[in-house]
């Protein structure tokens, strides 16, 4: 076993006062669901479509609603989550950093992790953080990665932190100069 | 301070501050420093038990610890008590030596929390007086909700008086706290503690779940109480017959017999005190066995685990 | 006796370091018996009647002086492998308090801990402190509380939060790693951040490891023994600068594995701080070369023994894969085949040469 993140398909908590999901404009997958459970679960969404041209409200009625990026609706969440009471559960489902994004802005918001559930969905990505120079270079979809702060060439450690929702880069051929693996694409 | 199990401490002042209750001030006998301790820890008191029976161990938070000053406690006299609380109320003295645990918390502020919000039943208020002081000092958002019967308004008004303020609020019997409009009004983050009767502290927490807090956001005092049943204990090899006590474990009830038995977290975790079953039906409250060593029922964790058969044979 | 300090040793660039016959007979060999499995292993510590390394909170020996020098020359160069949260202060002073008056306690010539209120006046002697400070008041100390003391003890420490039925490493200290990343791991759960060890989890080691730490109570420290290799006395080992020291991986040879192969021991302790209720680890590196450790007949057997039958997945996450072939052979040559005496006392009054 290592340090991964699983996911569970989501399903609505049994008790529980209101619930959010928010999702990063990808299709979502049936399988992000549990049986017996889908979309219509959870009346308020918030998801991501470049081209809304409506105003999401972040404080409406439970409907869906429509933001113009993950950095528009991450933002409107924080606003959100400042005023909301106790009793509130929110779920995530998309790609990895996105829903590992929504999970710190609702720790920052003082929710523990039992008020929350993540689907990760789509092809994997990751983030990786190079421990050597402390760059964190987004959209990783290989094995190996060369970091754009200092050229090494990073393996992925099966180590993930969800602090700083990356995972940890480590030189490959750090021991023996040139010895690099092939690389391959991540998978889930 | 490295390896101590006891304390010994002396009874520096013991004052009745309102009927039934007692204020009672320790320090260590030596004139050492004591341990430090944080809000919610508790300490457990060796006392006499009622003509001559065998020492009570009961556990009472401290309403204020520091290491020069030594411990506050209030203890309230119970109705029926077993002798602890009696003890306390009409024969301890200063310059009395009593036995203590070091200080030991299963009642801590939650470091995460945006907001505490702290219910108080009677003398529940107790780990609340300490949570307020260190809450006070750091400056962290918090409410204080103390009840108290009619009667009692101005003993527990008296007590929070060096702490009142805004947050501090006082309530005259359960039914002039809306409680569920309290719960439902905190701010996401907050996490409630209370400490008190029993059916308070259920009402606490049924509450809260139905308006949706997780459980984890939840927290009531719990001396980690290994009460129960009493029942009988046979040692097959030793062939001897031991009776166990409702407020005492198994390993206490062994250890007193004068058998050594080992053990090291005394809290069902570690292993040490496993002891082999040969008959009876073991209660188990470790976290140490898996549920099919369980469900074999071969072995037992004494210093937590109970007998739900009224005769529990080990065999040693 | 009184310890005799080698200021002048190093643990980077020239490697000046050894360890006396002494130092050796105390090394705490961590294999009690001839096969290895990784386990919770959890004991009391500073139970009475321990000896060595075991019997005191936090143990200073002959490279005290020189240890503390690295860990100002890393936390020079790299000021944040020392880190603690915000919410973790109190635990701060807690630590400063434990580890003052564990010194004091146990080397009454070398440490002093004066106290008058919360005035407090501290005398390191081996490192010529001499400070008087205000406990609980920052601003009275040259650096924040918890960086004060380690920078006076030998090894890592972490400052563990015990919140929603685990505990968070919400602090710590990491100049003698063995190749964790504080910076990286900070904020993570106990399971979290043992995700990368192998075939432990599989056995439940970890769950009952974390049950056993939360009911940890104050004045019973516990303690377990972990071990791994490092080329060299390097105690910086840090994935931070692997770049640095993998390399020395590859360089052994058969002349010089005796002398360049270290046995890197941790002594891991468990002390719960009285104020946080926080739980502090203590991660204490011994260093040893093949050569002073063989000295030791049962321990040179032993070893061999070990290193020949450990499981692949482990030797792989202790990064010995690339070594150990040439390990074993080495080993070979201590082992004549005798049984050895259960547990890891040397068993000898003096060394072989
Ligand atoms: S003493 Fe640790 S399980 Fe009983």
């Amino acid at each position: 076993m290592t340090n991964r993140p699983r996911y569970a398909p989501l399903s609505p908590f049994a008790q529980a006062r209101a619930h959010l999901l928010l999702c990063d404009g990808a299709a979502i997958p049936d399988d992000a669901f549990a049986p017996g459970h889908g979309l219509t679960d959870f009346p308020e969404r918030w998801t991501v479509a470049g081209h809304a041209l409506v105003m999401p409200q972040p404080f409406g009625a439970p409907s869906e609603q429509r933001f113009r990026s993950a950095s528009h609706l991450l933002a409107l969440l924080r606003h959100r989550l400042a005023a909301e009471t106790m009793g509130l559960r929110i779920y995530a489902v998309g790609s990895e950093p996105f829903v590992w994004d929504v999970a710190k802005i609702a720790r920052e918001a003082g929710m523990g992790r039992e008020e929350m559930r993540l689907f990760a969905c789509g092809a994997p990505e990751r983030r990786v953080a190079c421990v050597h120079c402390r760059t964190v270079n987004p959209g990783v979809t290989t094995t190996l990665v060369t970091c754009a702060g200092c050229g090494a060439v990073l393996t992925v450690r099966d180590h993930f932190s969800r602090v700083h929702n990356t995972w940890m880069g480590v030189q490959c051929d750090a021991e023996a100069p040139g010895e690099v693996p092939p690389v391959e694409d991540l998978c889930a | 301070m490295m390896d101590n199990h006891t304390l010994t401490l002396v009874v520096a002042d013991a004052a009745l501050i309102a009927p039934g209750l007692r204020r009672v001030h320790l320090r260590a006998a030596d004139g050492a420093r004591l341990p430090p301790a944080a809000p919610g820890a508790h300490i457990t008191l060796s006392l006499p038990g009622a003509d001559g029976a065998r020492p009570l161990r009961n556990s009472y938070t401290l309403v204020s610890a520091d290491p020069e000053h030594g411990y506050e406690l209030i203890v309230r006299r119970a109705d029926r008590s077993r002798g602890g609380s009696r003890h306390i109320h009409e024969a301890l003295a200063p310059g009395d030596v009593i036995d203590a645990t070091v200080p030991h918390n299963l009642f801590a502020l939650h470091s995460q929390a945006k907001k505490h919000l702290l219910i108080g039943g009677g003398i529940g208020i107790t780990p609340l007086l300490a949570f307020v002081a260190r809450l006070r000092e750091t400056g962290a958002p918090f409410e204080l909700h103390q009840i108290a019967s009619a009667d009692e308004i101005g003993v527990f008004a008296a007590l929070l008086a060096p702490r009142a303020g805004e947050q501090v609020h006082i309530h005259g019997g359960r039914t002039s706290l809306d409680l569920p409009a309290l719960l439902a009004a905190q701010p996401l983050g907050t996490h409630v503690y209370t400490c008190g009767p029993a059916g308070l502290m259920d009402h606490v927490e049924a509450a809260a779940a139905g308006l949706g807090w997780p459980s984890s956001h939840v927290h009531r005092e719990d001396f980690g109480a290994a009460g129960g049943e009493p029942f009988v204990l046979r040692l097959a090899a030793s062939d001897i017959e031991i009776a166990v006590a409702g407020d005492q474990t198994m390993l206490e009830a062994i250890e007193a017999a004068g058998i050594d038995t080992p053990s090291l977290c005394r809290g069902g975790a570690c292993g040490v005190c496993i002891l082999p079953v040969r008959q009876g039906e073991p209660e188990h409250r470790d976290h140490f066995l898996s549920e099919a060593e369980r469900a074999q029922g071969c072995h037992v964790m004494p210093c937590v685990s109970r007998s739900r058969s009224a005769l529990l044979v080990l065999d040693i | 006796m009184a310890t005799r300090f080698k200021p002048d040793e190093t643990f980077r660039d020239d490697f000046r370091y050894g360890n006396s016959e002494t130092a050796i007979l105390r090394f705490p060999f961590p294999f009690g018996e001839d096969a290895y499995m990784y386990g919770v292993n959890m004991e009391p510590h500073t139970r009475p009647g321990s000896a060595g390394v075991f019997a005191v909170g936090f143990d200073v020996d002959e490279h005290y002086v020189a240890e503390c020098a690295e860990r100002a020359k890393v936390l020079a160069l790299e000021p944040g492998r020392c880190l603690v949260l915000p919410h973790m202060r109190e635990a701060e002073w807690d630590t400063l308090e434990l580890i003052m008056e564990s010194l004091a306690a146990d080397y009454p010539d070398q440490f002093t801990l004066e106290r008058d209120g919360l005035d407090w006046t501290w005398t390191n002697r081996p490192l010529g402190i001499h400070h008087t400070f205000r406990f609980g008041d920052a601003t009275t100390l040259p650096h924040p509380p918890f960086e004060y003391i380690v920078r006076q003890a030998q090894g890592d420490f972490t400052l563990q939060d015990q919140r929603d039925g685990t505990l968070y490493i919400d602090g710590g200290v990491a100049t003698v790693p063995a190749d964790w990343s504080l910076a990286f791991d900070v904020g993570m759960t106990f399971h979290e951040w043992h995700g990368p060890v192998p075939l432990a989890h599989q056995a439940g080691v970890f769950d009952r490891a974390l049950q056993y730490l939360m009911r940890v109570r104050y004045g019973h420290p516990a303690r377990r023994l972990n071990w791994t290799m490092t080329i060299n006395p390097r105690l910086d080992t840090s994935p931070e600068n692997y770049p640095l020291w993998g390399p020395d991986r590859a360089s052994l040879t058969a002349e010089t594995i005796g002398d360049r192969l270290f046995l890197r021991v941790e002594l891991q302790s468990f002390f719960r701080l009285p104020r946080s209720n926080a739980l502090l680890f203590g991660i204490r590196t011994y260093l040893a070369s093949l050569n002073e450790l063989t000295r030791v007949p049962k321990w040179g057997r032993r070893l061999h023994r070990v290193m020949r039958d450990l499981h692949p997945d482990i030797a792989e996450y202790k990064g010995l894969t690339r070594y150990r072939e040439l390990l074993v052979a080495y080993l070979a040559q201590f082992d004549d085949g005798a049984p050895t005496a259960p547990g890891i006392t040397p068993d000898c009054a003096a060394l072989s040469d």
